[in-house]
């Protein structure tokens, strides 16, 4: 033992020397790493950075040794304090695993089994490698679970994951990633699942936790801005490839590889409100077609157009005729009631984009779908122009065309079994904007005018990537001809510079057709570069609205101020 | 070559060696049962073509009419063989008539219960839960007695024993897809239900359905034997396989085994084929089963 930790300042933690895991697919292999090398020191944390589809998980997972068949490392080295790990038979895996290295993974609600307490798990992670009693178990667990800042652990220890909010079942698997004190923990994308606020809070401990007790830590990320505040090194990575690797200040300030500057010109931050991003081009735009609507009786731009009026929404389960009788007579509990939306009272001028801000749970989501009439309110309404946007009676319909929603996930949102053609011209057709015969030429526009090849018509959405998808339901948005779109979360899900590509269509969309934008975002730069008016949403209420320089400059309500305290931001070089 | 959702279903079920096999042989029989008449060496139902001194011989018998009864012959000198592919062709139309029937039925009743909910969606489901707390022999068994023997009174049998498992299913998954983004961006355009129902979660409902359709053929066949040899099927003049297992009953403790023994195998070798196709794409179809 004196030997090898006398050895320790001279060997690195761990050394990944030309390391390339394949998948073999149907057209030859698929080369998720290929040729990866780097070293980290004990207790040094390196961020690993890449868009989807890098190899930036799979690098974490070939440390680890998790790689799912017919995946292989065919080449390469992955040295633990000298010792090679490739080629180990999996029970010497098993004896690092979760010891010496351990993994913290994204979903901490697929990590967890939902039918075990959090105090079981705890104790069958540490029976994995030591013989410990019950009683012993149940004190490391709670020790455990009070060092990562869960309070009052004597309680929660007996809790079941479904219990917990997702940040507090993302520190109960960071606490078992602990038990072991290991040397190395990998997170894969933790905070990525998880609220601005609450991400602040676990980035903070676990910067803490690791330097309190010397672990190093890879910390696998899509956000440069996240790695950017926890890593001591930065390696960024592109297909399979780690294509620049340095200390944290020096690649994310003055980046040498042509792909990091992209990468950090893609960021919405640094760019300009108003302004089109730097690196989201990429694609040459055709015009929109000719708009065919009447567009003479509508308001000036810049009056109030769509107006939402004490919209109220409750979600409560309807309560059958058995069970209300046993609510009535005490048996039963009566149902809980879930106010979304609490009564929002909100306009939106014509041709402005309002940013609708707020965290998971908030009501924004809500909110935006009464606005585009997808939700009935059960209370309040909602006029555009003047005009109702559903229909009155028991079971109200959407009436008005003019107002469109673009969905956070293009994957769900597309019909898998429909053409992008006849997804597109399917709204038109039944509004009769567009005869049958013109519809296909029609189509053809409106995916020029969204950056894509206007021969796509013909092919199915499994054809196309998440920025396609996202491009096309954009095309069928906008094919309705709307004066309002309802966008939620339109570029949550996709990287980062094809978040920057479809920020940009936005802009230049919105600018062409006079469009007026209702932006839902958990995101705050991305608000900031895109919108005018900005609504903070908190509990289902509005908490503060405004300017949106105003608002980022001075915010008013104590929720925004810490809201926009958790923003992580990137460090700005010294010009 | 053209990447539709199709191309790639058929492209991942040619890996599938057994279930091609199985296929393979589904095609063949369902060939061989729609031209029966041009194969067999005799037709069975023709009174005039049977000869009484033919009757129960065993297997490789060259009978009266100059050619071998491959399969033997049963108790009224038919050729077994000619009797089992005419068979299988009567129950086959049986089966599939009866399954489509049942999956429109079905589809029609679960999509339309899960789109408009509510106290609709109560009353009909609850009313093909209760169906399905019986089994559907004793449904059928029972519907058969009423209505008596014939052709369109078997068939009416088998949909009510059989539409009950189609519109769960498609109640299921319509339900599921009801609540999918698609359909809300397609509400949100709005279009009418009606093309929301009809071309978006219909289709979409489709694969569990089509699953639970391979099964119910089979079943079907086996419902429709099962009632046929219990004497409340199909008339003696259109002999099913289950009346030919029927016919052949008595004789099987007296050695003349074939009566019974080969259109029974027909009939197993049929339906485990069906099923192996059915397994086949239901592992395809749902993504919970993908590795």
């Amino acid at each position: 033992m004196t030997e090898t930790t006398s050895n320790m300042v001279a060997t690195p933690l761990l050394e990944v020397t030309n390391l390339k895991t394949w998948f073999p697919s149907g057209r030859g292999e698929l080369k998720a790493v290929d040729g990866v090398s780097f070293s980290i020191a004990p207790g040094e944390v390196l961020g690993l950075v890449g868009e989807s589809g890098s190899g930036k998980s799979i690098t974490g997972f070939s440390i680890i040794g998790l790689i799912d068949e017919p995946g292989r490392i065919v080449e390469g080295s992955i040295r633990l304090e000298g010792r090679e790990l490739v080629g180990l038979p999996s029970h010497g895996l098993r004896a690092i695993r979760g010891k010496t290295i351990s993994m913290v993974f994204q979903d901490p609600m697929m990590t967890l089994n939902p039918v075990l307490s959090i105090g079981t798990q705890i104790k069958l992670a540490l029976e994995a490698h030591e013989n410990i009693s019950a009683t012993d178990a149940r004190q490391r667990a709670i020790k455990a679970l009070a060092q990562v800042r869960i309070s009052d652990p004597e309680t929660k220890v007996d809790f079941f994951p479904h219990q917990f909010s997702g940040g507090m079942r993302q520190r109960v698997a960071i606490a078992i990633a602990l038990l072991h004190r290991p040397k190395l923990i990998i997170c894969d994308e933790p905070t990525t699942a998880l609220d601005v606020s609450i991400q602040a809070e676990i980035l903070a401990e676990m910067k803490e936790l690791v330097s309190e007790l010397g672990t190093a830590l890879i910390w696998i990320s899509h956000d440069l801005a996240i790695v950017s505040s926890i890593a001591d090194r930065v390696a960024v990575m592109k297909s399979g490839n780690i294509v620049e690797i340095g200390p944290a200040l020096g690649v994310l300030t003055k980046p040498q590889h042509d792909y990091t500057k992209a990468l950090l010109d893609a960021l919405p931050s640094r760019a300009k409100p108003g302004e089109l991003l730097l690196r989201g081009s990429g694609i040459t735009d055709a015009a929109p077609p000719p708009r065919k609507s009447a567009t003479a009786n509508l308001p000036p731009l810049g009056g109030p157009y769509l107006v939402i009026d004490h919209a109220v929404k409750r979600f409560e389960k309807p309560v059958g005729l058995l069970h209300g009788l046993a609510i009535k007579s005490g048996l039963s509990q009566p149902v809980t009631v879930v106010q979304a939306v609490d009564g929002v009272s909100i306009s939106l001028k014509r041709g402005e984009v309002l940013g609708l801000v707020g965290e998971s749970g908030s009501g924004k989501s809500t909110l935006g779908r009464i606005a585009a009439g997808i939700t009935v309110p059960t209370a309040g309404t909602i006029r555009l122009n003047g005009q109702p946007v559903m229909s009155a009676g028991r079971s109200p319909k959407k009436i008005t065309t003019r107002i469109q929603t673009i969905f956070q996930d293009p994957f769900a949102s597309l019909n898998g079994r429909m053409r992008i053609g006849d997804i597109i011209a399917e709204g038109p057709l039944a509004h009769r904007l567009v005869s049958r015969a013109e519809a296909p030429e029609y189509v053809k526009q409106w995916l020029a005018a969204v950056g894509l090849d206007p021969t796509f018509a013909n092919r199915f959405p499994h054809q196309f990537s998440g920025g396609q998808r996202q491009r096309i339901a954009i095309a069928r948005a906008l094919a309705m001809q709307p004066d309002v779109i309802v966008c939620d979360e339109p570029v949550a899900s996709l990287d980062v510079s094809i978040q920057a590509q479809i920020i940009n269509l936005l802009i230049r969309l919105r600018a062409e057709l006079d469009l007026s934008l209702i932006f839902i975002s958990h995101d705050l730069s991305v608000v900031r570069r895109l919108c005018d008016r900005v609504a903070i949403m908190y509990q289902g209420r509005l908490v503060e609205e405004g300017e949106a320089g105003a608002i980022y400059a001075d915010p008013q309500h104590a929720y925004t101020k810490r809201l926009l305290a958790a923003v992580p931001v990137l460090p700005q070089a010294a010009e | 070559m053209r990447d539709t959702p199709l191309s790639r279903f058929l492209e991942e079920f040619r890996r599938n060696k057994v279930a091609v096999g199985a296929a393979l042989f589904v095609f063949v029989i369902v060939l061989i049962a729609l031209i029966a008449p041009l194969v067999t060496p005799q037709d069975p139902y023709d009174l005039a073509h049977l000869v009484l001194r033919d009757a129960r011989r065993p297997p490789g018998y060259v009978g009266t009419g100059g050619y071998t009864h491959w399969l033997g012959t049963d108790s009224q000198g038919r050729d077994l063989l000619s009797a089992i592919i005419y068979g299988l062709r009567i129950s086959l139309q049986m089966g599939i008539i009866a399954s489509g029937i049942a999956f429109v039925i079905g589809a029609v009743v679960g999509c339309a219960a899960a789109y408009i909910g509510g106290r609709f969606e109560s009353l009909t489901m609850r009313i093909v839960d209760l169906q399905l707390s019986f089994p559907a022999i004793l449904l059928a068994f029972v519907i058969a007695a009423i209505l008596g023997q014939g052709r369109y009174q078997l068939i009416l049998a088998l949909i009510f024993a059989q539409y009950a498992y189609f519109a769960r299913t498609a109640h299921g998954a319509a339900a599921a897809e009801r609540q999918k983004d698609y359909v809300e961006a397609a509400l949100s355009i709005p279009l009418s239900s009606w093309r929301v129902v009809l071309r978006h979660i219909l289709p979409n409902s489709m694969p569990p359905l089509i699953v639970v359709a391979t099964v119910q053929v089979a079943s079907a066949i086996s419902l429709e034997a099962t009632l046929s040899f219990l004497g409340v099927g199909l008339p003696p003049t259109e002999p099913s396989l289950g009346m030919l297992i029927a016919n052949g009953f008595q004789y099987l403790l007296s050695g003349r085994y074939w009566i019974s023994i080969y259109p029974g195998l027909a009939l197993i070798l049929f339906i485990v084929s069906l099923n192996l196709v059915g397994d086949q794409i239901r592992d395809q179809l749902n993504p919970r089963l993908r590795r």
